[in-house]
């Protein structure tokens, strides 16, 4: 994951971030079709699973991020940059959105368990979707560390400075990050392990 | 720093966050307190499972769409045409680099796996000879990736350095495989040959496949010999090693040894100063296809010694009821059973009977001159009840 990341990196030049602050489109698409399935893996993850939502959060995190790419002057990393964006539409997202439907619980509404978990039969995409689920409903503090290391391969130093916070944090909240998924999740222990 | 527990390094330990030294006091503070041990098992478990969630692609709609919201919000601004970076360089560059994020797409959805397993090595060092690590010589240090063989000659000798938690050695005429490396889980292959494991970690973090079984360690020292036709011995020197394949185990201490046969999986454990005529009889109820016979039984049971009880134990769930119950009464001529574990509980095979008379009879299997620290055997066994437990609930 962090060689993808950092491969993707590579390909976005200095020139095409000055292409874009100058307004150009065909750099905005190459922008876009870098990064574009992080931020929305992201989204859908931070959403529950809900698909519309994850669209509309994606396009307005590229939508803030053209236009506001002119006032990114290279004092951080572009990545940290954009994902600073992508956390904080999310949490926004959520403030939004709490009056209405909690954020991040849809996974667990689409996917009811009919059963008790241990009598279910589980595959590998079922895994996954559980995984899914309970990711879904971890608080966000707990869920964007998590986000940020497996699905964009983000390092304890980076996600710090996504989130704004020490790196002592950082380990601390993907800690309790893990301790709950393994506790909603513990029958699904043979299956991993 | 890890004079208290270690909890909150965990996650960090987890995905190689601590430095080297940091990670060995990790493992060191592991051993000895349970508490973090109980902890580790279970935030690892959050780590394998937070390392199922895939990347999910975008749908190929959203750019239209988002191309329109961002006309409208800079329509009073021109799409413009920078001085250093025209039109034409603009859309030859796009082109270039679309073609390479598919390229590199396709390329990664097919190589995914081994591109992640490729980051992680160990360091090789020569001892004698000229080892090979897929075709390339090795002078005298080498990296094993992910994937590639290690390979010895009849005149070459190599030490592997297992991560940050140990050293094997290979010996000649070896190949070895590593397979997988990573915090939560180390893996080599052993294909031919032998090779000596000297493991500081927490239980059951490497473990080494052979064509008839996998050998998980739990802090301990061992050798292993696999031979051409892929049995293998084990022959343990310090804590414990357990030998498994699917649902057959043998769990080896120190100075016990066990062999393992294709299509059967791990023989039964015993020590190696054991009678000849107890090793032959061990190996005809292992191996020549009827675990209950009685000619071989019986010539066990005459012949073995009170530190024996470490094979007749390990029998008792492999035989038929008739000489489980010969079993019982030799293994109660050493060790009487202890309150709540009667007869019929034993040949009913009642675990927690089992493991409970199991407790009394270790004393017994530990001689004078190389006993096993309580601590550590107290690991293995917590380790493994943890275990047998999650597996009975699940069942």
């Amino acid at each position: 994951m962090e060689r993808r990341s950092a491969m993707a990196e590579q390909i976005i030049s200095g020139r095409v971030i000055n292409a874009c602050q100058q307004g150009d489109r065909d750099a905005f698409r190459v922008l876009f079709e870098t990064y574009k399935d992080k931020v929305y893996s992201i989204a859908v993850y931070s959403s529950g699973g809900d698909a519309t939502l994850a669209d509309d959060v994606t396009q307005q995190i590229f939508l803030k991020l053209f236009t506001a790419i002119k006032q990114f002057r290279g004092d951080s990393e572009f990545t940290t940059w954009l994902y600073r964006l992508v956390v904080n539409a999310c949490m926004d997202e959520r403030r939004r959105r709490r009056r209405l439907l909690p954020f991040g619980e849809v996974f667990a509404m689409k996917h009811p368990s009919e059963k008790n978990p241990q009598e279910k039969q589980y595959g590998k995409t079922e895994v996954a979707e559980a995984v899914r689920g309970a990711i879904a409903q971890l608080k966000p503090k707990f869920r964007l560390p998590i986000l940020l290391k497996y699905i964009e391969g983000l390092s304890y130093e980076e996600i710090a400075q996504v989130m704004g916070c020490s790196k002592g944090t950082v380990a601390s909240r993907l800690n309790r990050g893990h301790g709950q998924l393994a506790k909603r999740l513990s029958h699904l222990r043979t299956l991993v392990e | 720093m890890f004079v208290k527990h270690v909890i909150n390094d965990i996650s960090s330990y987890c995905h190689g966050e601590l430095s080297a030294e940091d990670a060995r006091l990790f493992n060191e503070h592991l051993m000895v307190c349970a508490k973090c041990r109980s902890e580790f098992e279970q935030i690892k478990l959050g780590v394998k499972l937070a390392e199922q969630l895939p990347r999910i692609q975008a749908p190929e709609k959203l750019w239209p769409e988002l191309e329109k919201k961002l006309e409208n919000a800079l329509s009073r601004a021109s799409w413009t045409t920078p001085l250093y970076f025209n039109r034409w360089q603009t859309r030859t560059a796009a082109a270039a680099v679309l073609l390479v994020i598919s390229a590199l797409g396709l390329w990664l959805v097919l190589n995914g796996q081994r591109l992640s397993n490729q980051r992680s090595f160990w360091q090789v060092e020569t001892i004698n000879g000229t080892p090979r690590i897929d075709s390339t010589g090795v002078r005298t240090k080498g990296q094993l990736a992910v994937g590639q063989w290690l390979e010895t000659d009849g005149a070459s000798r190599a030490q592997i350095n297992v991560a940050s938690i140990g050293q094997v050695q290979i010996d000649a005429n070896t190949r070895v495989r590593l397979v997988e490396t990573q915090p939560t889980e180390h893996r080599l292959e052993l294909a031919r040959g032998k090779m000596s494991a000297r493991i500081w970690a927490p239980p059951r973090l490497f473990f080494v496949d052979t064509p008839s079984a996998v050998a998980a360690d739990m802090g301990c020292a061992y050798t292993l010999e696999v031979d051409d036709s892929g049995a293998s011995l084990l022959r343990v020197t310090s804590g414990w090693v357990a030998l498994e394949l699917k649902d057959r185990e043998s769990m080896v201490p120190t100075g016990a040894a066990c062999q393992t046969r294709p299509g059967v999986g791990p023989g039964t454990p015993y020590f190696e100063d054991a009678s000849p005529e107890f090793q032959r009889a061990l190996t005809t109820i292992d191996f020549g296809g009827n675990p209950s016979d009685q000619v071989a039984i019986d010539t066990l049971l005459k012949t073995s010694r009170a530190r024996d009880t470490l094979t007749l134990w390990h029998l008792l769930g492999r035989v038929n009821l008739e000489e489980r119950d010969k079993l019982y009464d030799k293994i109660a001529s050493f060790v009487p059973p202890p309150g709540g574990v009667t007869r019929d509980g034993i040949l009913k095979l009642d675990q927690t009977m089992l493991d409970k008379w199991r407790d009394d009879l270790e004393p017994a299997w530990w001689s004078t001159d190389n006993v096993v620290p309580k601590k550590v055997a107290e690991v293995y066994w917590q380790m493994k009840n943890g275990i047998n437990r999650r597996v009975a609930k699940l069942k």
